[in-house]
C-alpha cells in the first residue's frame, strides 16, 4: 500500500519561483534622443547615415539596397506577411545619446528594464562580454579585460564600422548580399546596431558573448546587423536573446547575421527568441565556413507572431562542418516557419540538422529546409531529422525539406516524424502519481532535451523554465 | 488493401476518402543515358483511420536525373490515420543527379506520420565485401542494385 501512497514533497523555495519580470513591460519613449517619422524613403536613409557619421561607401550601399528592396516582391510562401505595412513602421529610434561601458551610466528607465531581465547579474557571473540594444541603438556594452587583452573585439556594428572600416568593407554583405531576399535588402538599407565581433587567430573565448535585443517602442522596426569573424583556429560562442513588450500594433524585427569561420575555427551562435506575440521576426543568418571549420547554430524560437528564419551555412573548405539545432514552439495564433540551409561546396564536408517543433492551441510550426550538395562536394554527408509534436487537434505541423544532390559520392538522409503525446506515456507517468499537467511538461521537456543540452548550463535551466511556462494550462 | 503501382513521370494524386481505407503505393524508377524522371505523389487523407504506405525508389545512371516529390496531407478530423513515405535514390555516376522532396502537412493531432529520404551511392564497403567473395565489380554492383530495388 505504501508504494501507492501520495508522497509529500515540499513546495519549491518561493524565491526560486518568484518572477519579478512581467512580460509586457515598457517605458515611455518621450526621452528618446531621436525618433524618425513612420515610413521609408531615401530621406530617412540619408538621415540614419548622417546621424552615424558613416563613410560615403556605406551610404551608397544603403541607397543601392533600398532600390533592390523596392524592386523585390513580397515572398508569397511561408508565413502570411500581408499585414505588414512598411509605411507605418518607424525605422530609426535612438534611445540614448551614446553607448556607455559602465552600468551606472545607463539611464535609469533603461536600467530598470534590463535589471528586471537579470542582465547585469548574469554578466558578472557567466559572460565574457555583453551588448544590450534597445530599439535601434546599442545602449550598453562591455567586454572583460581578459579577452580584450588578446585582441578580441566585441563592438556594436556602428563602432565596428568606425574603428575597423577596412574589415567591415571587406566582409559586409559578402555572404548575405542585399539582393538575397526582400528583407535582407531592407536591412542593408536601414540597418542600425547589432554586433561586430572579431576573434584573432587561435584565441578561444571560453565564456559566451551575449547580446540582448529589446524593442521598446510601438510599431517600430529593429534592423540589427551582426558581423562575426572568427580567425584561424579561434573559437567563440555568441548568444542573442530577444524580448519585447506587449503592444496592440505590430512591430518588425529583421536582422541580418553574417559569420565568417576561417580555417580550423569554431563558432556557435545561439538565439533565444521570445518576442512578444505581435512581432514579425524575419531574420537572415548565414555562415561561410572554410577548411576544417565548424559552425553550430542553436536556435530557439518561442515568441513572435510570425517567424521566418533559416540559419544556413556554406561549407566552402575541405572538411568543414555545420550543424543546425533548432526548436520552435508555436502557440495560439503563432506561425513559426523555421528551418535550415546547408550548402556543401567542398569535399569531405558534413552537416547535421535537427529540428524539433511543438504546436499547441492552434499554432502552426513548419520546417523548411534546403540541402544542396554541389558537384565538387565528394564524400559529403548530411543528415536531417525533424520531429514534430502536436498537442491538440487545432494545431498544425508541416515539413518541407528539399534535398539536391549533384554528385554520386554522398550520403544524404532525411527523416521526419509527427506525433502527439502518447496516451501510454501519459498513463505511465500518471500511474506514478504525477499530475497530467506535470506529466505533459515532462514529456515535452524530454522531447527537446538533446537540443537544450547544447546550451551552457544557466541557459538550459532557463530554457526548461520557459517551456514549462509556455505549457502552463495547456491540457487539451 | 488497395495496391497502386506508379510507372510514369508526372503528378499522381491519391485520395483516401472512406474511413478505414488502406493503400500501398510503390514506384520503382531507373534512368539510362540522358533520361529525366520527375514523379510527384500527393497522398491526401480525407477520412479517419486511413492508412497509407508509400515507397519510391530510383536508380540514376549515366547523366540521368531523378526527382521525387512526395506530399502527405492529413485533413482536420482524420484521427488515427497513419501515413509513411519513403524516398530512396541510388546514384551510379558522377554526372547523375537527384532531388528528393518529402513534404508533410498535418492538420490533426491523433496521427502517426513519418517520412524518410536518402540519396546515396553504392558504398565501397558493400562492393568490397561482395568482391572479396569472388564476384567481379559489375556483378557485385548488379547484386546491390537488385537488393536496393527489392521491396
Amino acid at each position: 500500500m505504501a508504494r501507492f501512497a501520495k508522497k509529500q514533497t515540499p513546495d519549491l523555495d518561493k524565491k526560486l519561483k518568484e518572477d519579478s519580470y512581467e512580460h509586457g513591460d515598457s517605458f515611455s519613449t518621450a526621452d528618446y534622443k531621436h525618433i524618425s517619422q513612420p515610413g521609408l524613403s531615401e530621406r530617412v536613409i540619408r538621415e540614419i547615415s548622417s546621424f552615424k557619421n558613416e563613410p560615403e561607401w556605406m551610404l551608397q550601399q544603403r541607397l543601392k539596397a533600398y532600390e533592390i528592396f523596392k524592386s523585390k516582391p513580397m515572398p508569397n510562401w511561408g508565413v502570411d506577411l500581408s499585414e505588414i505595412d512598411f509605411d507605418q513602421i518607424r525605422y530609426y529610434l535612438r534611445p540614448t545619446e551614446d553607448q556607455v561601458s559602465s552600468w551606472q551610466d545607463v539611464p535609469s528607465e533603461v536600467k530598470d528594464t534590463f535589471d528586471r531581465l537579470g542582465i547585469p547579474e548574469a554578466e558578472q557571473k557567466v559572460l565574457a562580454g555583453v551588448k544590450t540594444q534597445l530599439d535601434s541603438e546599442v545602449v550598453y556594452g562591455s567586454l572583460k579585460n581578459v579577452w580584450a587583452k588578446y585582441g578580441v573585439e566585441f563592438l556594436s556594428m556602428d563602432e565596428g564600422l568606425q574603428k575597423h572600416g577596412d574589415l567591415v568593407k571587406e566582409y559586409f554583405g559578402k555572404v548575405i548580399p542585399a539582393a538575397d531576399n526582400k528583407f535582407s535588402a531592407l536591412n542593408a538599407a536601414v540597418w542600425s546596431g547589432g554586433s561586430f565581433v572579431y576573434v584573432p587567430k587561435g584565441v578561444d573565448v571560453k565564456l559566451p558573448l551575449q547580446a540582448y535585443f529589446r524593442i521598446n517602442a510601438e510599431s517600430s522596426g529593429q534592423f540589427e546587423r551582426t558581423l562575426i569573424i572568427v580567425d584561424e583556429g579561434a573559437k567563440v560562442h555568441y548568444i542573442e536573446g530577444c524580448t519585447a513588450p506587449n503592444f496592440s500594433s505590430n512591430s518588425l524585427h529583421s536582422g541580418v547575421i553574417e559569420i565568417f569561420v576561417k580555417k580550423g575555427a569554431q563558432c556557435q551562435y545561439t538565439t533565444v527568441q521570445n518576442w512578444y506575440k505581435n512581432i514579425y521576426n524575419l531574420v537572415t543568418q548565414r555562415a561561410f565556413v572554410e577548411e576544417e571549420g565548424q559552425m553550430i547554430w542553436t536556435d530557439f524560437n518561442m515568441g513572435s507572431k510570425a517567424t521566418m528564419k533559416y540559419p544556413g551555412f556554406v561549407l566552402a573548405g575541405k572538411g568543414a562542418k555545420g550543424e543546425v539545432l533548432s526548436m520552435a514552439l508555436a502557440g495560439d495564433d503563432q506561425h513559426q516557419d523555421t528551418g535550415a540551409k546547408a550548402i556543401h561546396l567542398a569535399p569531405h564536408t558534413s552537416s547535421t540538422i535537427v529540428s524539433k517543433s511543438i504546436s499547441k492551441n492552434g499554432g502552426r510550426a513548419s520546417y523548411r529546409g534546403l540541402v544542396s550538395i554541389g558537384p565538387k562536394a565528394h564524400r559529403s554527408k548530411n543528415t536531417v531529422i525533424c520531429d514534430a509534436l502536436l498537442l491538440d487537434s487545432k494545431s498544425r505541423s508541416d515539413t518541407y525539406p528539399v534535398d539536391k544532390v549533384f554528385n554520386s559520392q554522398v550520403e544524404v538522409q532525411h527523416e521526419a516524424t509527427v506525433s502527439k503525446i502518447g496516451d501510454d506515456q501519459l498513463f505511465y507517468l500518471m500511474s506514478r502519481g504525477i499530475s497530467e499537467e506535470d506529466a505533459r511538461k515532462m514529456i515535452v521537456n524530454g522531447f527537446v532535451e538533446d537540443l537544450i543540452r547544447k546550451l551552457p548550463l544557466e541557459y538550459a535551466v532557463e530554457m526548461n523554465r520557459l517551456i514549462d511556462h509556455e505549457m502552463e494550462g495547456s491540457i487539451g | 488493401m488497395r495496391k497502386i503501382e506508379l510507372k510514369k513521370s508526372g503528378k499522381h494524386v491519391i485520395e483516401l476518402k472512406k474511413p478505414g481505407e488502406e493503400v500501398e503505393i510503390v514506384g520503382i524508377f531507373e534512368t539510362k543515358g540522358d533520361e529525366r524522371i520527375s514523379v510527384e505523389v500527393i497522398i491526401h487523407h480525407q477520412a479517419p483511420r486511413t492508412q497509407a504506405t508509400t515507397i519510391l525508389k530510383g536508380v540514376a545512371r549515366d547523366r540521368g536525373y531523378i526527382k521525387f516529390v512526395g506530399r502527405i496531407v492529413i485533413d482536420p478530423d482524420c484521427g488515427q490515420s497513419n501515413s509513411f513515405l519513403t524516398e530512396r535514390i541510388l546514384l551510379l555516376s558522377d554526372q547523375a543527379h537527384a532531388e528528393a522532396i518529402p513534404d508533410l502537412e498535418i492538420l490533426t493531432d491523433d496521427v502517426r506520420c513519418s517520412h524518410a529520404a536518402s540519396i546515396s551511392n553504392v558504398s565501397d564497403e558493400h562492393l568490397f565485401y561482395l568482391m572479396s567473395r569472388g564476384l567481379n565489380k559489375k556483378q557485385a554492383e548488379k547484386l546491390i542494385i537488385s537488393g536496393f530495388l527489392e521491396t
